[in-house]
């Protein structure tokens, strides 16, 4: 065979952290990662970066604006374990201390495109109103040790949280050689390379009454 | 052997009392499938929005099945609670969507029912809390046993899905 069958596959994410829109806190930043299963593996690009600290708009649109650019490309065997970017939102509050605004996570959109998500974040609470007054006060608040919590689905039910805010990202995803293990991804105008054109079959003539088939 | 891949978010919820909200979800199989990699139930962290009544759970769901048939299509059952301070929960409705058989992103919108009890125990419910409440979750994935319940309607949960699927073509099914 002429086409030697490749053993891993390649995806690719460009894009941009583009806006974000909270009530409180100014001069925002944030830091982003991802985080990817066993089978999964960076080959290039960066896979953690901090953000450029932004301020509020000062028209009726009170935006804050990063433009941040994202891209990196991994390799896989497995869907297993898709990669997520991890985003952490911080920023000054009232007293210009350095508190958290938000996480938040969304996995890398599987099908190849331009995909635009706006994602919620979200601040743990403090378990008792004593304890969310004095981190007030004291601009301590209550922060995950490790921000790859959010990206597991173990261990977050004893998470308490508050939304607020939200995160405009744009992804464009590629991909190489993802059809060619048999995986469909809803692509569409594309067929998985397996399922090549079916050859016509060859035309059968029944001899008619009184005539041979030779 | 074909194989499904579940990879996306339970990202929230909307239409419910505001109030701190999670959710309990369960990955339900016919018996001819099997479960290869990827946890299969979960609860989600409880949030109360500080603006509008859709609270954000960004629960990641990834999971990995192999099947030899499409009987018993998966399914996802939600339950979903609220929390108060006091750390009481009370239940806020249940829900089912099966996970959508083509490949690629969907946006699912599951809309939830809780059982609605006699009018003394509405009222009860309003001021104090705690309503009636399935004993076994067979009301929530069986049809067959449905008939024997009154509802109300309840918020929506949101889910994003991808599904990359594998294999099926080779045995003639299309999706």
């Amino acid at each position: 065979m002429s086409i030697s069958s490749p053993s891993v596959f390649l995806l690719n994410v460009t894009g941009q952290i583009e806006t974000g829109r909270f009530m409180g806190g100014d001069n925002l930043y944030f830091n982003y990662s991802f985080a990817s299963g066993q089978d999964w593996e960076v080959i290039l690009g960066l896979e953690e970066c901090a953000s450029q600290s932004a301020r509020r708009s000062d028209d009726e649109r009170q935006v804050f604006v990063w433009n941040f650019p994202i891209d990196i490309t991994f390799k896989s065997t497995n869907p297993f374990g898709w990669p997520q970017i991890v985003i952490c939102i911080y920023g000054k509050d009232f007293f210009e201390n350095e508190v958290i605004m938000g996480y938040t996570a969304c996995h890398i959109p599987i099908t190849p495109g331009i995909h635009t998500r706006r994602l919620t974040t979200f601040v743990p609470e403090s378990a008792s109103t004593v304890q969310k007054l004095m981190s007030w006060l004291t601009g301590r608040r209550p922060e995950f040790v490790d921000p790859k919590l959010i990206t597991q689905g173990r261990g977050r039910e004893v998470t308490r949280v508050r939304s607020q805010g939200e995160i405009t990202v744009t992804f464009n995803v590629m991909m190489k050689d993802f059809a060619k293990f048999g995986y469909d991804c809803g692509a569409t105008g594309r067929t998985p390379y397996l399922a090549a054109p079916v050859k016509p079959p060859p035309s059968i003539t029944v001899p008619r009454e009184g005539q041979s088939d030779a | 052997m074909a194989e499904i891949h579940i990879i996306g978010q339970i990202t929230g919820a909307s239409g419910f009392p505001k109030a701190s909200l999670f959710c309990k979800w369960i990955l339900q199989l016919g018996g001819g499938w099997r479960v290869v990699e990827g946890l299969v139930e979960g609860q989600t962290q409880a949030d109360q929005s500080e603006v509008s009544d859709t609270v954000s759970w960004c629960h990641p769901l990834d999971i990995h099945l192999a099947t030899r048939g499409i009987q018993g299509w998966p399914r996802i059952m939600v339950q979903v609670y609220r929390q108060d301070d006091l750390s009481r929960i009370d239940l806020c409705g249940y829900g089912i969507i099966h996970i959508p058989t083509k490949a690629g992103h969907h946006t699912v919108t599951c809309h939830t029912w809780r059982p609605v009890g006699t009018f003394a125990e509405e009222l009860r419910r309003a001021f104090l809390g705690g309503g009636p409440q399935l004993l076994s979750t067979e009301f929530i994935h069986s049809a067959l046993e449905r008939y024997r319940l009154l509802t109300v309607a309840s918020g929506s949960v949101h889910f994003e899905l991808g599904i990359i699927l594998r294999n099926f073509e080779k045995y003639g099914v299309m999706c």
